[in-house]
């Protein structure tokens, strides 16, 4: 069993098969640095839950169309949630995690415009105001 | 790992709860990696951050990788034409909603994304990615039906499919794109002159020459449109139990497509590289067993099919309109990924309707914002 602690002290202990879906923890345990607890400074306790959660799953499921749904109802989570998830999946290196949450996050880019995507992602537009002018000139469908 | 997001800092106003961190860096563009071209060309016009982002995800994480576009058109004038096209790096269908084309007539392709209409009184033709922009000719002299029309640098060599007794079925025409004008030159060789069509020819064309090669016995001539001089005749028959074969180029790679048996029984397709000097074939793949049986699909019969390349990828499909859709990839070392294409379901209800033309395109974020551009452009993502 590995112990994990999250930021706000919670502490979780996994099996091994689990920790090691989490490639930064599975090099630590290489590196002979797992026998305490490990500290996850990144992670809040509620978000390592549910990273645990869906790493058990995964490993417990083979089958494809089930765990296809269990993922698309795992995801449904609101924004910031699922930022903080994307965030600790790519400090832990869970790759079916991240790609889940990456994907997520590209659904909501598709089919937007650019206003769009400015107002959703919180976006500074740092284009100097000429660029800006040039940009809109040569593209005025994405501004419509 | 490098900390990819901060808390917008608000001076004045107070911190908004939940307010959504700002993403950039590694994160972004593995996001972005995942979002598919025609919103990469939203998302690379919101920042400056993000247009780097965009750019560095498609060279590191994700490249671009060319499009299969297929054209469905009614068999009767007014030749109603619907496009739809497959992203592989996204693995999805899109319709591409666009004007209807003027004075249409069928519409044909022999090699990549070159893209015809031969009429009586016109000769038009496309060579851009998402053929928004036509070239409207005056016709060649002789009257042809069913020729093969290859574009060879700033060319256009039309030759072969005259359907006129008067006419010599061999002759072959020149189009210059710059000068506006045709040429007539020396015919296609004489042991043609049984097959000298689209039908019964499958051409293989680079920026310099154009090769014409028999779909059934591999007989094999190159034509070079700036000396206007014929080459041949090679044998391109790497296996005699080859009943059937299709030429093009994959990048600088000329690829030979080979059916194996006979019709009734195709046992193998495989794929040889051919060495444009030599003329020599080098085996370079084969296709799966599993994929040979969806190309086929129920139908046992397999008598012919069509090919389409463009850089690193060969689409191929089963000329009589069923079946799956292949795509194999050059992958690093030229090892071949075989896959096969999903959602088809759009395409074969429309077979019922009319034809298929199948065109492979180099696709960019340039393209698309010009297309986007135009009249009432849209992509649509197919359901």
């Amino acid at each position: 069993m590995i112990t994990l602690t999250s930021s706000d002290g919670e502490t979780f202990k996994v099996d091994e098969v689990v920790a090691v879906k989490m490639q930064t923890i599975e090099h630590m345990m290489e590196d002979g640095c797992a026998e305490t607890a490990i500290p996850v400074p990144n992670v809040t306790g509620k978000i390592l839950a549910k990273a645990i959660d869906f790493i058990k799953k995964h490993v417990e499921t083979t089958k494809k169309e089930e765990l296809r749904a269990w993922d698309a109802d795992f995801i449904k989570v609101d924004q910031a949630t699922l930022y903080d998830l994307l965030m600790a999946a790519n400090y832990l290196d869970i790759k079916g995690l991240l790609d889940l949450t990456c994907q997520r996050v590209a659904d909501m880019i598709k089919g937007k415009s650019v206003e769009e995507i400015r107002e959703i992602f919180n976006i500074e537009n740092d284009f100097t105001p000429e660029e800006e002018k040039e940009i809109r000139k040569a593209n005025q469908w994405a501004f419509e | 790992m490098t900390g990819n997001m901060r808390l917008k800092e608000d001076e004045e106003e107070e911190e908004e709860e939940g307010a959504s961190p700002i993403i950039y860096g590694d994160v972004l563009e593995l996001i972005l990696s995942h979002v598919p071209l025609v919103d990469l060309a939203h998302a690379c016009l919101v920042s400056d951050t993000w247009k780097h982002a965009v750019s560095s995800s498609l060279f590191h994480l994700n490249k671009l990788r060319p499009w299969l576009v297929v054209h469905t058109q009614t068999t009767r004038s007014p030749y109603l034409t619907s496009t739809h096209a497959y992203d592989p790096r996204s693995r999805l269908w899109l319709h591409v909603d666009k004007p209807p084309l003027r004075h249409v007539s069928p519409l044909r392709s022999s090699h990549s994304s070159l893209l015809y209409m031969l009429s009586p009184s016109k000769f038009s033709f496309s060579r851009d990615p998402l053929h928004l922009t036509w070239h409207h000719a005056q016709p060649p002299l002789v009257w042809r039906t069913d020729p093969i029309v290859a574009a060879v640098g700033s060319r256009i060599v039309i030759a072969g499919g005259s359907c006129d007794f008067e006419d010599d079925p061999l002759a072959v025409e020149v189009y210059d794109v710059e000068s506006r004008s045709w040429d007539s030159c020396q015919s296609m060789p004489a042991n043609l002159k049984d097959s000298a069509a689209s039908t019964w020819l499958s051409i293989a064309v680079n920026g310099r020459r154009m090769f014409v090669m028999e779909k059934n016995t591999g007989e094999t001539y190159s034509f070079d449109p700036s000396t206007k001089i014929w080459n041949g005749p090679y044998e391109l028959h790497p296996d005699p139990a080859v009943f059937f074969s299709a030429i093009s180029f994959a990048g600088d790679r000329m690829i030979l497509v080979g059916l194996i048996g006979d019709a009734e029984n195709v046992k193998n397709v495989k794929l040889w590289k051919v060495d444009e000097e030599t003329m020599e074939c080098e085996k370079v793949g084969e296709m799966p067993q599993l994929l040979l049986e969806k190309l086929k699909n129920e139908n046992s019969n397999l008598a012919s099919i069509g090919v389409t390349m463009q850089g690193d990828f060969i689409y191929i499909h089963n000329t009589s309109g069923s079946g799956a859709l292949l795509c194999c990839e050059f992958k690093i070392h030229d090892e071949i990924e075989w896959s096969i294409i999903e959602n088809v379901i759009i395409i074969s209800d429309k077979t019922r309707m009319g034809r298929l033309v199948f065109t492979c395109s180099d696709v960019g974020i340039h393209d698309v914002h010009k297309a986007l551009s135009s009249d009432n452009r849209r992509f649509l993502y197919s359901p």
